[in-house]
């Protein structure tokens, strides 16, 4: 027996060893190295540090009044990101499902923008934004196209969400057209006959059997929309001032402008990663709860 | 009927206005990418007289191209054989072993896919740098297996459920080896889900712009991404300039695109249903 | 069998994980026994990593590196190679300083003197350059910037004498000289808005761009009325409330400015600018070349930007930016020493610094300057001039944001000032 379960144990860590040792090495001890710089003064200017036990993590909430403030952004980001890429992903791909020959013409055409990276999405945007727009609102009726898209920290909000929008949602969409396409038509079929319009049809037959898709999705943009990065890198910068600054926008700020302060970004992005775990563990909680009684 | 009637020619008519402004940017920036500066402020909307290619012919050069764009080709290549490679031998013997240590090694995997890359950043950099990793395409390539194989090995994980033992049994009974049992038989029964993985995995590495770049020293070794980046922060705007540059990044991931749709699609539909 | 395998996996990946570092460690131990040995016969290979954050200028370095390289061969018979990283002006801080926290500085590399000469010498990052040769042809008016705690630490290359440009063409045209106070510069906006013209150009979507009022405002209070401003800031006893009267001109400007300030960059102000949509601008001739390529025959003066009602306090400031220092670090010392030595060569200094279009500053520089820097040069003769205000990064940066803020009526004067008292503070905490 013991000889057989040793046996195993080798030949297991043998099949794991090459995966585990690449991850180890770039993400296990970088992570856990980040957790203990978060415990520390160390700046990128000093060659040594100290330890200073929770300060860091008592000053971010406390005494860092952008740090709050990004932190309220992002919140109202992710609300605005989690509702509207998946209400509008749903919508196409029920949409896209009622057609029969241009389906595959919608779904590829919608998908698109979503392969091209997203700070190349941000560019051409900004070139959409500060050239194009203007000079449509000049030519056509369309004066609300005559924004300061990204100058005008009211309006780069919803630019920095149409750029998400448009580059993630082709992604939900897939996912949920592929889980439609697994809901039986005879239910369907069965809840028209029985006097459901399409709308009452679509809420209690479609969505409750897609329910395991609902879970994934909102994980998944949940998840992308607290880390979002690149999209207000490459349209605003954070700016102007730091009125679309978003949490890892404010991460980066810290650690490598202001006085390069690793150890203090490192505390904050643990401050963030708490929050994201925190905020998808009870979104799959919940969710998880829903798929089961469906 | 005729409710059904306008309600499908209202899906329709949304359908088309949606895919107008989805496809709008891009229509935008390939049309004023071949005309002249002074052209595209006349009309941005307006189709070009002439096709400019000096355009693309200057981005060409200023991207450098031709060697960004190998050097993203070897650096996905690398990064995704190694993912693949790694993640398939430890997912499948995670997910055949049932032992409290099988257990624990999975929950180590798993436990960081939620963690942000800001966290880890500056560590990480510093940890390259005293293994000699840095400034190499190579050695990036090593990191990102590194970071690629955790949600990998959860895919493969689950996937190995769907295959019965009775064929490693067999195998066994064969003579066959753990490895040849692996590669022989188990691995080709894996290529949907190793399709998936290498195909989210190309999207990544291919499209990623912040781990290179502080990877990276030599501009001889940028990626694609990374040079076309650099163009955006040259003095000069010239836009039309610009848009070629951008057109020819988005380029090459668009023709996979278009010749693998379907494999992407799919695979990122059953990634999710795995998940 | 079951044996061999385990090894031969165990073999695979050690061979695959050597040779990634393997082929690292043969570069660098090449080059430190090059550096080492110089008198040889057979050549050495060295390889020098440079780090240079001008990427608009890239064919100009590349060609001085080959001519160094040509010159290392000649002399010392020494095959180099350098790595030349030119990233963009805002990610390089990110980039530079992340190498040298991870203890991987480039052997050579550019940073701001004024700005960041402070923090980096303390941090140790810079090599003691005193007592090379380049150091005697320095312009005095220049060496100070390059210097502290008495020692030289780097090779200047940008120096910059500045307050604000303005476009001569559209002055004569309307018989206008530049102001020397502030009512004046008053009386001379509403001139210009009279005629049509739009007086100031605004480009102020790069943070750093609106931050230029603060060192030309502090530095007129500083060497006029404040003179300690500096000193009891480092000692967090004064506040920037002192420096308000920056707002004055800042809101003058702004009132009498361009559409869309904040998604105009500089690149795009430039052509702006060129094109003859205002007649000043608050920048620095450091956009001379971008300008001249909207329009080579454009011609614009540099003249000195009054903050308030005291003609005398209506000065230039004297700057120097990019410069290039040597890590102490580093594992090719000798051969980086020579490369900044080189930078000011007696033979071919003066045709590299003239295809920069930058500024001379020393002695072997006989290029003539250009109209704009003559213009700065008169107010340097009348003594009024002052050299740029040490004023530390974090808080420059802060300022940069804050007026954008400001600009879009997000922050009042106040919470700016407060935030740039707070921002000098964070910075005293932590550079004790």
């Amino acid at each position: 027996m013991s000889i057989k379960t040793n046996k195993s144990v080798w030949r297991l860590l043998a099949f794991v060893a090459p995966a585990f040792a690449l991850y180890a090495i770039s993400l296990l001890i970088p992570t856990i190295g980040g957790m203990y710089y978060s415990f520390t003064d160390w700046n990128g200017l000093k060659r040594t540090y100290g330890f200073i036990g929770f300060a860091n993590f008592v000053d971010a909430l406390t005494d860092d009044p952008d740090f709050v403030r990004s932190l309220w952004f992002t919140m109202k980001y992710v609300l605005y990101m989690v509702v509207l890429q998946n209400v509008i992903a749903l919508l196409l791909a029920a949409f896209i499902e009622t057609r029969r020959k241009s389906k595959a013409f919608f779904r590829t055409l919608f998908f698109m923008p979503n392969m091209i990276s997203t700070i190349i999405s941000a560019f051409i945007w900004t070139f959409v934004f500060t050239q194009v727009l203007p000079q449509l609102a000049e030519r056509t009726m369309l004066t609300f196209l005559d924004q300061s898209w990204i100058g005008d920290p009211r309006v780069s909000f919803y630019s920095i969400l149409i750029v998400s929008l448009w580059n993630g949602v082709g992604y939900m969409m897939i996912i949920y057209l592929a889980a439609m396409q697994g809901v039986p038509k005879s239910l369907q079929e069965a809840a028209t006959i029985d006097g459901a319009g399409p709308f009452q049809t679509f809420v209690r037959v479609t969505l409750p059997m897609i329910a395991h898709a609902l879970t994934i999705c909102f994980f998944l943009t949940l998840n992308g929309a607290f880390k979002v990065f690149e999209a207000v890198y490459g349209l605003t910068g954070g700016g102007p001032g730091r009125s679309t600054q978003v949490i890892t926008m404010n991460i980066y700020e810290e650690a490598f402008s202001n006085n390069f302060l690793y150890g203090y970004a490192s505390a904050k992005s643990i401050i963030l990663f708490v929050i994201v775990l925190i905020f998808t563990f009870l979104q799959i909680r919940v969710m998880k709860k829903r798929e089961v009684e469906a | 009927m005729t409710l059904r009637r306008t309600a499908s020619a209202a899906i329709v008519v949304f359908l088309a206005l949606g895919a107008a402004v989805a496809c709008f940017p891009i229509y935008m920036a390939v049309v004023n990418s071949f005309k002249t500066q002074g052209e595209m402020f006349e009309s941005f909307v307006a189709l070009p007289s002439k096709l400019h290619f000096e355009n693309y012919a200057q981005a060409f050069e200023q991207v450098n191209l031709l060697r960004s764009t190998m050097n993203s080709v070897l650096l996905s290549l690398l990064g995704i054989g190694g993912i693949l490679l790694c993640s398939s031998l430890a997912g499948y013997k995670l997910s055949r072993t049932k032992s409290r240590l099988s257990g624990f090694i999975f929950f180590l995997f798993i436990s960081s896919m939620l963690v942000p890359f800001h966290s880890i950043m500056i560590p990480l950099t510093r940890m390259a740098k005293a293994l000699q990793a840095q400034g190499s395409l190579f050695g990036l390539s090593l990191i990102y297996i590194g970071l690629g194989v955790n949600m990998a090995i959860f895919l493969y994980h689950g996937f190995v459920k769907s295959i019965p033992r009775e064929l490693e049994e067999s195998a066994h009974m064969d003579g066959c080896g753990e490895l040849q049992t692996f590669f022989r038989i188990i691995f080709p029964l894996l290529m949907p889900i190793t399709v998936t993985i290498a195909i989210l995995d190309f999207l990544w590495i291919w499209n990623d712009f912040l781990l290179p770049l502080l990877m990276l020293t030599d501009m001889n070794q940028y990626t694609l991404i990374l040079s076309t980046n650099t163009l955006f922060g040259e003095y000069n705007k010239e836009w039309s300039l610009i848009l070629a540059a951008l057109v020819l990044t988005a380029l090459p991931v668009l023709i996979i695109f278009a010749f693998f749709q379907r494999f992407i699609m799919a695979g990122i539909a059953e990634g999710a249903v795995k998940g | 069998m079951k044996t061999s395998w385990k090894t031969m996996l165990a073999g695979a990946l050690a061979a695959v994980l050597l040779t990634g570092c393997g082929s690292n460690a043969a570069e660098s131990g090449g080059a430190s026994s090059g550096a080492a040995s110089g008198e040889t016969v057979a050549a050495k290979a060295v390889t020098l990593k440079m780090f240079v954050a001008i990427p608009r200028f890239k064919q100009q370095f590349d060609q001085y590196v080959e001519q160094f390289k040509a010159k290392m061969k000649a002399e010392k018979n020494i095959d180099l190679t350098v790595q030349m990283e030119m990233p963009t002006a805002d990610t390089a801080p990110q980039i530079l300083k992340t190498r040298l926290a991870s203890n991987d500085a480039p052997d050579i590399f550019s940073l701001h003197a004024i700005n960041e000469i402070p923090s980096f010498y303390k941090a140790g990052y810079l090599a003691d350059l005193s007592g090379q040769p380049f150091t005697d042809k320095l312009l005095d008016s220049v060496k100070s910037s390059v210097s502290i705690d008495g020692k030289i630490v780097a090779v200047p290359l940008e120096t910059l004498s500045w307050g604000y440009l303005y476009n001569k063409a559209i002055f004569a045209e309307h018989g206008l000289t530049p102001p020397a106070t502030l009512s004046e510069m008053k009386t001379l906006t509403e001139t210009l808005q009279a005629k049509g013209v739009t007086p100031f150009l605004l480009s102020y979507s790069e943070s750093w761009i609106p931050q230029l009022v603060l060192p030309l405002a502090a530095g007129a209070l500083i060497n006029t009325e404040n003179p300690d401003f500096i000193d009891r800031m480092n000692r967090d006893e004064g506040s920037f409330q002192e420096l308000k009267a920056m707002f004055d001109i800042f809101d003058l400007i702004n009132a009498n400015g361009t559409d869309r300030a904040l998604e105009v960059g500089g690149d795009d102000g430039a052509a702006a600018f060129a094109q003859g949509k205002a007649a000043m601008w608050l920048q620095g001739p450091w956009y001379a070349d971008t300008i001249l390529k909207s329009d080579p025959d454009f011609n614009f003066g540099v003249a000195a930007l009054p903050v308030n009602n005291n003609p005398d306090a209506t000065m230039i400031n004297l700057s120097t930016s990019t410069s290039l220092a040597v890590s102490p670090d580093s594992k090719n010392k000798e051969i980086a020493i020579e490369f900044i030595n080189y930078v000011l060569d007696d033979n071919d200094s003066n045709a590299f610094y003239e295809s920069l279009k930058f500024n001379p500053l020393a002695t072997v520089h006989t290029f003539d300057s250009f109209s704009w820097v003559n213009d700065a040069t008169e107010y340097v003769k009348q003594g009024k001039s002052y050299q740029d205000p040490v004023i530390p990064q974090a808080v420059k940066d802060e300022v940069g944001k804050g007026l954008q803020s400001y600009y879009a009526g997000q922050m009042t004067q106040d919470d700016v000032l407060n935030a740039l008292d707070r921002a000098w503070k964070n910075y005293n905490k932590v550079n004790q």
